[in-house]
């Protein structure tokens, strides 16, 4: 794992210092809220319904034991006692007071964590694939790319007044599971005609109010100029995008009215000068880095591992988890394994302190000490022995962490909505509950097989609704909730937006419509059809019917 | 009737204006107010951003939220209705 160097350690306690003489002075009023705001917001501090809310970075959603161990301390001892994975691959507190913020990043300071960057209009944390560096697909772990992208944009000062906010995923295989198509820019490693690495980029996606799918504006940047092409693009874009509306000001807003080729003719303008800068990454800086991120001391293991046999012939529960959860590594007989945030009838991407105690020492005593954070808002081990997988296994369940349904229909995705969040326009966890309540059957669960939900509150698109295949959006109807459905959404390399199938739902009717939209499915699948192959081959309409056909018209 | 309501500069937790125009916590004590008053009130509240932080009014019928925002005034003012993971980790 990356280690702070002295300055990362000096960059993060003078915030710390500076930040906590800045919640001092709007303690005692001398700055107002309107003066604070600003401030807070650079330090991933909002003012939600009920509370101040912090989100902490997890960079690259990789983590320690020991800074899990720190993230359940804080949810302890300075919230509620528990803390609420996003779809960022970061952790929010709902509940922090405000004079305790400097008491907190003091202690996140301690395990080299912070939360810069996570609010404003910077350049946000860098995501990537969750099983980056375990998986077997991929032609080069992405988080020392994530790792470099992040030195260079902490505190850029070109790049500290963006238009807006600048989100950057990469990944380090074809199977694209960042959603990288959804960001600003996405990046996709992939090998240069000369052997040497090289990144495929994308640029111009997002959600929110307008969402786009991003499109590729260069094959192959040679990763020596990965930064100098980076800056290209932003100084295009705050060269000429939109300020003076903000829903206007992302770069897709810019890249879909001037065109991707106009884009890149600009783009290669800027580029042309700037690969000649310094902005070249040395090979031996690139080497340090990739150092950090070495796989870690794996044993010579044969593929197979009677021990994970015997369980799946001995306990049917462990099958199940074994089906869902556990996922193909690259290290003979090791696997990655996913912990589950979504408990039946849970709250989606919420852990409680002591979970997070659990989750910690489980990765220290089986994963190498190292933890992830999945944008599906679940966890995962990446580096577990199969030998130990039926140990893990019984430990998780022991802390109701083994809920065997990764990727499957109750795996949903859901944002804050108006439980906590002052933006929303109807509640989305309820939503989410509800259906998961209903699909808890994990027997038809996996005759569904995979099938993302994605659900969020308002349009600013937080749970990622526009790409699920199966979207839920909350609107506030004359003070009612109302929830409009999409259907076809897909986040990965075959990356696009759902097609709204008609008028929206109120809260009690989206669990049952879901459901006929899945049973329609089944009836009309050909065989090993996932249902997004389903839609893909036959469009929305079968399912609209399906959704609308037992509302009656007066309601619909 | 409308009540003044804003949150608490030291934790961001809901307050209402109760009496006397002093901080409460719950919308039980607060003061439900006709319109001059709430605006008064509202403007005596804005002048105290030391406790206050972004003060303002919604409508009430019953000291329960009617308007527009009425759900986001009743989850406000009891909590998230949802839990949290505490209530499901070792179910
Ligand atoms: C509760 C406090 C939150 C606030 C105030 C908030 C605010 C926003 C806003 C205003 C946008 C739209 C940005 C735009 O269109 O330019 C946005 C987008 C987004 N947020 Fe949040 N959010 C919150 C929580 C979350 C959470 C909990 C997650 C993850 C579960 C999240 C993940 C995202 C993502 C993935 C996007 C879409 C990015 C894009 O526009 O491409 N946010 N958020
Ligand atoms: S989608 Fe809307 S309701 Fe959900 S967290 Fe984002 S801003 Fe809040």
């Amino acid at each position: 794992m990356y280690r702070y160097d002295e300055f990362d350690h000096a960059l993060v306690r003078e915030r710390v210092e500076e930040f906590s003489d800045q919640v001092a002075r709007r303690a005692s009023g001398a700055l107002t809220e309107d003066e604070f705001k600003p401030l807070r917001l650079m330090n991933g501090v909002y003012l939600q319904l009920h509370a101040y809310m912090l989100r902490v970075a997890v960079p690259y959603g990789t983590m320690s034991s020991r800074q899990m161990r720190k993230l359940g301390h804080i949810a302890r001892t300075y919230d509620k006692g528990y803390g609420h994975f996003t779809t960022r691959t970061n952790i929010q507190y709902n509940w922090p007071a405000l004079t305790d913020l400097p008491a907190i990043l003091r202690d996140l300071a301690e395990v080299e964590m912070h939360a810069i960057q996570t609010s404003g209009n910077c350049i946000r944390n860098t995501t990537t694939d969750v099983f980056a560096g375990a998986a077997d697909d991929e032609i080069e772990d992405p988080r020392p790319w994530c790792e470099i992208i992040r030195q260079w944009s902490t505190i850029h000062p070109e790049f500290s007044f963006l238009p807006r906010k600048f989100k950057i995923a990469v990944v380090g295989a074809e199977k694209d599971r960042a959603a990288i198509r959804t960001h600003d820019v996405g990046l996709q490693i992939v090998r240069a005609a000369d052997g040497g690495t090289a990144f495929r980029v994308f640029v111009g996606g997002g959600q929110g109010r307008l969402p786009h799918i991003a499109q590729e504006i260069a094959a192959a940047v040679p990763a020596a100029d990965l930064l100098a092409y980076l800056t290209a693009i932003l100084r295009a874009w705050n060269l000429l995008g939109r300020r003076d509306n903000i829903h206007k000001a992302r770069i897709k807003i810019l890249v879909a009215s001037i065109g991707i080729d106009a884009f890149r003719e600009e783009v290669d303008r800027h580029y042309a000068t700037l690969r000649r800068e310094d902005l070249k990454i040395p090979a031996d800086e690139l080497v340090r880095i990739q150092a950090y991120f070495a796989p870690p001391p794996f044993e010579d293991l044969p593929k197979a591992s009677a021990p994970f046999d015997r369980a799946l012939l001995a306990d049917p529960d462990f099958a199940r988890f074994a089906r869902n959860n556990v996922r193909r590594h690259r290290q003979a007989g090791y696997a990655s394994v996913v912990i589950s945030l979504k408990p039946i009838g849970g709250v989606p991407g919420d852990i409680t302190a002591d979970q997070m105690d659990v989750a910690a020492d489980l990765a220290e005593r089986y994963s190498f000490d190292e933890i992830r954070a999945a944008y599906e808002q679940n966890l995962v081990l990446p580096h577990v022995k199969l030998d130990d997988v039926p140990a893990l296994w019984r430990a998780l369940h022991e802390a109701g962490l083994a809920t065997a349904n990764a990727d499957l229909v109750t795996d949903v995705i859901a944002c804050p909505g108006l439980d906590y969040c002052s933006l929303a326009n109807a509640r989305s966890i309820p939503v989410a509950q509800a259906l998961s309540t209903r699909l808890a059957d994990l027997d038809y669960q996996e005759k569904l097989g995979p099938v993302r939900i994605n659900m969020s509150g308002c349009i600013n698109a937080c749970g990622h609704h526009h790409v699920g295949h199966i979207g839920v959006l909350g609107v506030d109807r004359k003070g009612e909730e109302y929830y409009q459905i999409t259907v076809g959404g897909s986040p990965d390399e075959q990356a696009a937006l759902g097609d709204i199938v008609g008028k929206s739902l109120p809260s009690e009717e989206v669990a049952p419509a879901i459901q006929r939209t899945l049973d329609r499915y089944l009836e009309i699948r050909t065989d090993g059809e996932r249902f997004i192959d389903t839609v893909r081959r036959v469009g929305p309409d079968p399912f609209r019917d399906a959704i609308y056909e037992t509302l009656d018209a007066a309601n619909a | 009737m409308k009540i003044v309501t804003a949150n608490r500069l030291s934790d961001g937790r809901v307050i209402y204006a109760g009496v006397d125009n002093q901080p409460v916590d719950s919308i039980e004590q607060a003061s439900v107010l006709d319109d001059t008053a709430a605006e008064i009130v509202l403007a005596e509240v804005a002048g105290r951003p030391d406790v206050f932080v972004n003060p303002y009014l919604f409508e009430v019928s019953d000291r329960t939220p009617s308007g527009r925002d009425r759900l986001k005034e009743r989850i406000r003012s009891a909590g998230p209705t949802v839990g949290n993971s505490l209530l499901w980790e070792k179910a």
